[in-house]
């Protein structure tokens, strides 16, 4: 175990490479990957939010107009559809694409092109979803579409045709990215990383990976059938031919709620990195943390008619899916107590990054409360679609899964740009956002539980309501200025923050141990892990002592470019140092244009014949021409 | 940024925000409380919510304080030494493993008497009301009594009601959160919800949809009101009997009046009695609480000739009415042109004291700006704009030949107020 600087092979320096814009097109390193995914989540993460503080505009006070029904049900559609599949799955998309191959001490993703595609996939199918709402277009009927609503009866515009289409593209790109991470972390990790001593994110991040492997069929059967009905003109939901709509809210859960710790574990995971090395101290309960996080995607899998205990499904139904519901507070409570007493005993630095991390803990908490609440059917028949549940889940989303993004962006930010953020304005950043959240949240508790159903664009006067709405309200206006601090902070540190040291924090694990920003090729020489803290290993072995390790000589693995734990101060490229990395492909990019031209096609043809054939004619061609050239195409230029 | 004022005092500020908040929620009047204990439904709900709110509140209170005090008491300080390096401890995890555990036993046990209680039959006198739920408004049917209405829903006090909940086109939800938990309206199939309003009085409630339904959702309200055996049953005698126009003079119906059915369960109407009383039990305007008295604002868009209401004439507008393309829609038991059954039953309009599914105070001024554009007052209503020159919803063109002057709107609006 001793310091390796990498030594350059040769020294010609690299040539033809792209530049400029063109370098970001055809990239296909998981780095500059996470990076797009990062800004791209970002703007459609304030996107929502200028969403979500129009219809609290509206709500100010009783009887407004600032936007017409039919304006506010597209807001509502859209906030909830642009922060579920546009902002928070790609946040974390960001963060799986930057952290899982460094925390594996692996050079890419297992299918670095298949990666490319899956963010432009992302890219073209949160446009195509989005740009209607420039011209009140967009989808009406809920980001969770019930039938028969959603079907082309009782909805005949163009609206839920971009929402049923749209949600199609982006679960193309979900699924290829959990497929590739998963396979990633199965097959990439560092000699001597075995599945108990991976970090913490990238496990809640593997077990992300198979939710979204097993819910997004769900919806994308559910989806498919909706499409028929709409477009081809098929019964699976169509009432006055007998459907049942049950059929279609049973799919939307078992995929819907699975979806929800599909937002939720990365976030775990991201604080759960945060708070050991913030603390000095190890993550308290490792195996715990990493059973609980597996026990919740799988009780996750079992829990989804609890959104609907007002459907009538019977004391049968309800009574097995409130007992598994209570069930999930279980492993949730246990990572609850770790977290605390990992920072328990400790000594503990209060970046901005721990204080979100903090922060965290304390409002998901109170989600985790007044989740139980509705996990019991009769008290549920009282707080199901008010504003209590309104409440409920943005504690748990905002107050959990925001929270810990942000954590996450404050302690990764020296890893990305070589630079701190400024910690002044994260802490103004913090504490903003935190009484910010508080304020238009928690009253939405009261104002649900005093009667006042969700979705509605007006309420009248005298219901008791006023008083919880203004400060609703009041707290989401100042959630603007909260968040612009974090724009300004992000942009202006990446140019002028303060230089940070390859390990910024003191932490402990593999990505910690190459130069920030990492070079493209990551290790130089893929470091043998000897425990769960392959860094602390190095700088503080007092702090690992008592984990388990394996010995140097235990690890075989034949390649010749494999080196004891080390740290690498210096960056090459990868043609000095003789590594074959993936050549750099626009053809990922022209895939997922033909795929999202060809959904444009299949969109337009209801009011546009001969557009909607050219559309799939070209759409197609474009996506089974490329897909051809990029398959025969060989991933590693020949040195 | 100065040194004197750091992000920390921003708590500071927060906290009368925080009290303003308290004092709303202890203080204040809050007629849609989920917490009013009307029902024994209610009740036992609310019993639940007590429960899991003090383990909850104990949860609560243990996580923050000890999270609170780790954070104060290991801040790493100059001089702080290195942390003992503790990697868990299993009697520890197996504690916050039981203890939830137990906690969660102690919540299930009502939770599933209660789910098996609200979903055993309804009592078999129950009065029962058919709910059929409609974009964007409400059914009302009593099989007992022959009764059709729309959008007001009268109860008994003390009497358990069983709500047979069915919609005619998308998912609905029936809510009165003053009484009771609510029930989703599902196609192609019947949902049950019972309770017994036995503490309430006579009182008046908001009710409401809570299914996401398209563009007027917000706007799919209704009102109920609880009221005694008494004035439930002259109600009701009322409520089945035909309207007659022109109305006879109020002495001379009283031998006339016929008393329906009750009690066959009967769901086809009976043979329609010859006259109706001139009187029948309404829920007195002045008993009605602020928040069931409708203050949504007309649209200053639509314009109408207010002068022309005094002028109005019933027969007029009975002969205009029964040629309009109103009966298209509704149903005015007694009116043999106007029998369709899409739109609301306005056999007795004017007994109710709301209009456009509890969005507006039923008065003539309300009436003619609906009648003239029932799109404007109400987005998406499915009820054709037929004031004359205005924009039609559906063909985006003024309505011309078949549209009404606000003159004709006028003497409508006159007939209509008839329907007692």
């Amino acid at each position: 175990m001793a310091t390796v600087a990498a030594s350059p092979t040769y020294a010609s320096h690299a040539t033809g490479e792209k530049e400029g814009i063109m370098a970001w097109l055809t990239t296909t390193d998981h780095k500059k990957i996470g990076t797009l995914y990062l800004h791209t989540s970002l703007f459609f993460f304030i996107f929502g939010g200028l969403e979500a503080v129009l219809m609290r505009w509206q709500l100010m006070k009783p009887n407004m107009t600032v936007v017409t029904a039919d304006q506010f049900n597209q807001l509502f559609t859209m906030h909830g559809t642009t922060m579920v599949f546009l902002a928070i799955m790609p946040l974390s998309a960001a963060f799986f694409n930057y952290l899982i191959p460094l925390q594996l001490g692996a050079r890419d993703v297992a299918f670095p092109r298949l990666n490319a595609f899956s963010y432009w996939v992302y890219l073209f199918g949160g446009l195509f979803i989005t740009i209607p709402i420039f011209g009140w277009m967009a989808p009406n009927g809920g980001w969770f579409a019930y039938a028969p609503l959603s079907g082309r009866t009782y909805s005949p515009g163009i609206n839920m045709d971009f929402w049923v289409l749209g949600i199609q593209i982006l679960g193309v790109s979900s699924l290829a990215a959990a497929f590739n991470f998963a396979t990633t972390v199965i097959n990439l990790r560092a000699p001597g990383m075995n599945l108990m001593r991976m970090p913490m994110f990238t496990w809640m991040s593997f077990v992300t990976q198979f939710l979204i492997i097993l819910a997004f069929p769900v919806i994308t059967i559910a989806l498919v059938f909706l499409q028929f009905d709409r477009f081809f003109g098929t019964n699976f939901y169509q009432v006055s031919a007998g459907a049942d709509p049950l059929l279609w809210q049973h799919l939307f859960w078992v995929f819907g709620h699975p979806e929800v710790y599909i937002l939720i574990l990365p976030a775990f995971g991201l604080v759960s990195e945060v708070l050991p090395t913030n603390s000095k101290k190890p993550l308290f309960g490792y195996p715990v943390m990493a059973y609980s996080g597996i026990l919740i995607g799988f009780l996750g899998f079992g829990v989804w008619a609890h959104h609907m205990f007002a459907v009538g499904m019977g004391p049968i139904g309800d009574t097995v899916f409130s007992l598994t519901t209570m069930l999930i507070a279980i492993p949730t409570g246990v990572k609850i107590f770790n977290w605390i007493f990992t920072m328990w005993g400790g000594s503990i630095r209060f970046t901005a990054a721990m204080k979100f991390a903090i922060g965290l803990i304390a409002l998901f908490t109170i989600g985790g409360i007044s989740g139980i609440s509705h996990s019991s059917p009769p008290s549920d028949l009282q707080q199901t679609d008010t504003y209590y549940i309104v409440a409920h889940f943005h504690y748990v989303l905002f107050g959990g899964a925001i929270m810990g993004i942000f954590s996450g962006i404050y302690h990764y930010f020296p890893k990305m740009y070589g630079r701190y953020m400024n910690e002044t304005l994260g802490t103004w950043h913090f504490w903003l956002n935190f009484i910010a959240m508080n304020l238009t949240f928690f009253p939405m508790h009261f104002s649900g539980m005093l009667g006042m159903p969700r979705r509605i664009y007006t309420y009248d006067a005298n219901q008791g309501w006023d008083t919880f709405n203004m400060i609703s309200t009041a707290g989401a206006f100042l959630l603007m200025p909260a968040t612009l601090i974090f724009i300004y902070n992000f942009f202006s540190s990446k140019k002028g923050g303060e230089p940070a040291p390859p390990n910024a924090w003191d932490a402990a694990t593999l990505e910690w141990s190459i130069p920030s920003p990492p070079p493209e090729y990551n290790f130089a020489k893929i470091p043998v892990v000897h425990s769960r803290y392959p860094l602390w290993d190095l700088t503080h072995p007092e702090r690992t002592k008592d984990v388990p390790h394996t010995d140097a000589g235990m690890v075989h693995t034949g390649e010749h470019d494999v080196v004891d734990m080390h740290i690498e101060t210096e960056t090459f490229t990868a043609k000095q140092l003789g590594i074959p990395m993936p050549s750099a492909t626009i053809k990922p990019f022209w895939t997922a244009l033909g795929m999202v031209i060809m959904f444009t096609g299949l969109l337009m043809m209801p009011h546009n014949k001969t557009a909607g054939y050219a559309g799939i004619g070209v759409g197609a061609a474009m996506l089974v021409g490329f897909l051809y050239a990029w398959l025969t195409t060989p991933l590693e230029e020949h040195h | 940024m100065t040194r004197n004022f750091r992000p920390r005092q921003l708590v500071r500020a927060a906290l009368p925000a925080l009290l303003l908040l308290a004092i709303a929620a202890c203080g204040g009047n809050y007629p849609n409380s989920t917490f009013l204990p009307n029902t024994e439904f209610n009740r036992d709900l609310t019993a639940t919510w007590n429960t899991m709110m003090f383990w909850g509140t104990i949860v609560f209170v243990v996580v923050e304080v000890i999270l609170i005090v780790a954070i104060v008491r290991y801040r790493r300080r100059p001089g702080t030494p290195e942390p003992k390096h503790v990697h868990g401890n299993t009697l520890m995890e197996i504690t916050w493993t039981v203890l939830p555990l137990v906690v969660l036993g102690i919540i299930a046990v009502p939770t599933v008497r209660y789910i098996w209680k609200y979903q055993a039959p309804a009592p078999a006198d129950a009065l029962k009301v058919q709910v059929i739920g409609h974009q964007w408004w409400w059914e009302f049917k009593y099989p007992q009594y022959n009764v059709s209405t729309a959008n007001e829903v009268y109860l008994q006090a003390g009497r358990a009601v069983e709500f047979e909940l069915r919609t005619v086109d998308v998912i609905h939800s029936f809510w009165i959160p003053a009484l009771g938990g609510k029930r989703d309206l599902i196609n192609n199939k019947t949902n049950i919800l019972w309770f017994t309003p036995d503490s309430t009085g006579e009182q008046s409630f908001i009710g409401s949809c809570n299914e996401y339904c398209g563009d007027s959702h917000a706007n799919m309200r209704f009102r109920a009101y609880t009221v005694n055996a008494a004035n439930f049953e002259s109600w009701a005698r009322h409520q089945a009997a035909n309207a007659v126009f022109p109305p006879p003079p109020p002495a001379a119906t009283e031998a006339a009046t016929a008393v329906p059915a009750a009690n066959t369960g009967a769901t086809q109407p009976a043979p329609a009695p010859a006259a109706a009383p001139s009187t029948g039990f309404e829920f007195p305007r002045e008993q009605m609480g602020a928040h069931t008295l409708p203050s949504t604002p007309i649209p200053a868009s639509l314009k109408f000739n207010e002068a022309l209401l005094a002028n109005g004439d019933a027969t007029r507008g009975f002969e205009t009415y029964s040629r309009s393309l109103c009966i298209g829609c509704h149903t005015i038991r007694g009116n043999p042109a106007s029998r369709s059954p899409i739109g609301p039953d306005l056999t007795h309009l004017a007994s109710r004291h709301t209009i456009a599914a509890g969005l507006f105070p039923n008065d003539a001024k309300h009436l003619a700006y609906w009648i003239k554009n029932a799109v404007a007052m109400k987005p998406g209503a499915k009820m054709q704009v037929v004031g004359k020159g205005e924009i039609d919803a559906v063909t985006k063109k003024p309505v011309a030949a078949g549209g009404l002057t606000d003159e004709q709107i006028a003497d409508i609006v006159a007939y209509l107020r008839t329907l007692k």
